[in-house]
């Protein structure tokens, strides 16, 4: 007689379980960027000088609260597609950069009140690209890779200009470790396209692997969409085999913010579910 | 209370990682003046830093740096100090080096120009090929008929020919008696391009010498010297007969790189002048005025770890220069020569050894 007992209380808890699910929706939160700017370069394995110039970037931002525990804990993933050209001092050289930056990560999200949230948590990414100077001869390239573990932090308000929502948020990324590219002090490309590929990954650690991405941000939440307005600063300063690699950035973001909610034949809960949204 | 210790780790780690960030920040650049001095000393830095044939050419910079600069005027022009650096990089008597400003590149000259140039092009296109020869990306060839010798310039390394081409050259020289290949007033180029000539005259993988490079600042900071091979062309014609490369002391960088290889060879002999060297792979860098610098940054051996940057000498027994009185008849010397070994050897059944050419020089 217990075996109809103990089925009757699992199925309970299921349903239990279900009803629990149905009530909880977790839009996607997707921000199309661009952004525009200064660049600030230098990259010693192709001179020892300082570059200046111009930055531009697309930018890709999901933002998502996790399904097991949607009220604390949100997952973030980025995208970035970096342009920058930049002259020497003299004015007569340029130097360009290109670079894709990839990152997920995971944050525990404390509410404050007020509107007030903070994030903390970690992310993990991908940062390739390049330098090119085209007046070097045998040296114009200098190839870049990295892929770090990151130190995540954010705090973002909620609050009402007049009667438009906004939400402002500052956001910042820390490289903690990872691994790296980087050829030694003289090593031409040549020498790794002819199989030399002794010590070219490096551990990463932020004395030889300094990285900070700063962003700051106001989403205007006009109705269905939302225009995003900030500004970026991003600093990585790296060195190894005595080559040092610095790239600055200020940039103004504009773009758009969007929020999804999937919705199929079988998913009527919309209606009557509790949304959970990652930042807002 | 997950949270919390979850919480508290990443604090701890975000603190640790702002502290280290604090210390090692920006890592920090040398920087120079943009005046005289300035960029004097950003010159002699970097040649002090990354140039790899200090110790191979007995050069005491740091003395030759105090002199140059303890006779800098202050009241010089722009032009006053490119002429005195340029005077300084002369010392590194090397041809990979130059100074490059927006009104002059400076270039070391001696290691041709103090020698005879044992090559005449038009000599050769005018009374060898008459004029009437096959040509493509930076090769003319012909089979010389009356000579039964095939004949190919390659002019610089930097040309990139295509596979075809050289297949159909090859092919149309199989029956002569062997093919010389003329790389005289050749100053390199590509390195790629020397393994894929070199590719067709191999029958098996071979170490085709060794390459370092620069691991520090300091004058002896250098990598283990690494083996580098070549393997034959596979899929297309492959030249296996006897064969003579020609050179002149304008065979330079890429193109020495090329000798020293070939050099090596069982069927091949080279002959002519020795090489003008040029092992270092160059590599660049910039002043605060904005003058580019070019300089050796890599040193390249040979495959009997040979440093060839004083040149390849030829076969022994195949040193000869260009006779002028014949030249001014329309006669390449060193030409002829190796036309004589080759039909020679045919004769033989045997390639263009030492011991033949030393007996086919003129004065025997």
């Amino acid at each position: 007689m217990k075996t109809p007992k103990i089925l009757a209380a699992v199925l309970l808890c299921l349903c239990a379980a279900a009803a629990g699910a149905q009530t909880t929706e977790r839009p996607v939160l997707s921000a199309y960027t661009f952004e525009a700017g200064s660049s600030h370069i230098a990259e010693t394995y192709l001179s020892p000088l300082k570059y200046s110039g111009w930055d531009i970037a697309l930018g890709y931002e999901r933002l998502q609260a996790m399904k097991f525990s949607p009220e604390r804990w949100v997952m973030q993933l980025q995208g970035r597609l970096d342009l920058q050209r930049a002259s020497n001092p003299a004015k007569n050289a340029r130097m360009w950069n290109v670079a894709l930056d990839l990152r997920w990560g995971m944050a525990h999200r404390w509410k404050l009140g007020n509107g007030w949230s903070v994030y903390g948590g970690g992310s993990t990414g991908i940062d390739v690209g390049a330098f090119y100077n085209p007046r070097n001869s045998n040296n114009p390239v200098a190839a870049k890779a990295a892929w770090t573990i990151n130190a995540l932090g954010a705090v973002a308000w909620n609050t009402h200009l007049g009667k438009l929502p906004v939400c402002a948020r500052y956001q910042s990324e820390l490289p903690l470790t990872g691994i790296f590219f980087s050829p030694a002090y003289g090593e031409l490309y040549y020498e790794i396209y002819l199989g030399n590929h002794k010590n070219l990954v490096r551990g990463a650690w932020p004395g030889n692997y300094f990285g900070l991405n700063n962003l700051l941000s106001l989403d205007l939440r006009f109705g269905r969409t939302t225009m995003r307005l900030g500004y970026r600063c991003n600093i990585l300063s790296t060195k190894a085999s005595h080559i040092v690699t610095r790239r600055v950035e200020h940039a103004a973001v504009v773009g758009i913010v969007c929020e999804w909610l999937s919705l199929g034949p079988k998913n009527n809960s919309a209606h009557d579910a509790k949304i959970i949204n990652a930042l807002y | 209370m997950k949270f919390k210790a979850i919480y508290k780790n990443i604090a701890a780690a975000a603190t640790a990682a702002a502290i280290s960030a604090s210390l090692g920040g920006c890592h920090s650049i040398e920087t120079w003046e943009n005046d005289l001095y300035g960029n004097f000393d950003a010159l002699w830095t970097i040649i002090d830093q990354h140039y790899c044939f200090f110790g191979s050419k007995d050069i005491d910079w740091k003395e030759t740096g105090e002199r140059y600069r303890a006779t800098i005027d202050p009241e010089w022009k722009e032009k006053d100090l490119f002429f005195h650096c340029a005077a300084m990089l002369d010392e590194l008597k090397d041809g990979h080096t130059n100074l490059i400003s927006w009104f002059n590149v400076s270039y070391y000259r001696n290691w041709w120009s103090d020698y005879p140039q044992n090559f005449n092009l038009r000599l050769i296109q005018e009374h060898y090929l008459d004029f009437n020869y096959y040509s493509g990306n930076g090769i003319i060839y012909k089979i010389l008929e009356d000579r039964n010798v095939g004949y190919m310039h390659y002019s610089s390394f930097a040309a990139s020919f295509g596979e075809a081409f050289v297949d159909e050259m090859l092919y149309s020289m199989r029956e002569t008696d062997g093919l010389i290949i003329d790389v005289r007033d050749n100053g390199g180029g590509d390195m790629t391009n020397v393994e894929r000539l070199v590719s067709h005259f191999l029958d098996k993988r071979i170490c085709a010498g060794y390459i370092c490079h620069k691991t520090g600042p300091g004058h002896n900071d250098f990598s283990e010297p690494y083996a580098y091979y070549y393997d034959p062309a596979e899929n297309h014609v492959r030249w296996l007969k006897p064969v003579i490369v020609l050179t002149n002391r304008s065979t330079f960088s890429a193109a020495n790189n090329f000798v020293s290889v070939m050099k090596l060879l069982p069927h091949v002999a080279v002959v002519g002048d020795v090489t003008g060297g040029g092992s270092g792979m160059p590599f660049s860098s910039e002043l605060p005025c904005g003058w580019s610098v070019r300089f050796s940054g890599s040193p390249v051996y040979d495959p009997e770890m040979h440093l060839t940057e004083h040149g390849v000498d030829p076969t022994p027994g195949g040193k000869i220069d260009m006779d002028p009185e014949q030249e001014a008849n329309g006669i390449d010397t060193i030409l002829e020569f190796a036309i004589d070994v080759l039909n020679r050897a045919a004769e033989d059944k045997n390639p263009p050894s030492e011991t033949r050419l030393t007996r086919h020089m003129p004065h025997d």
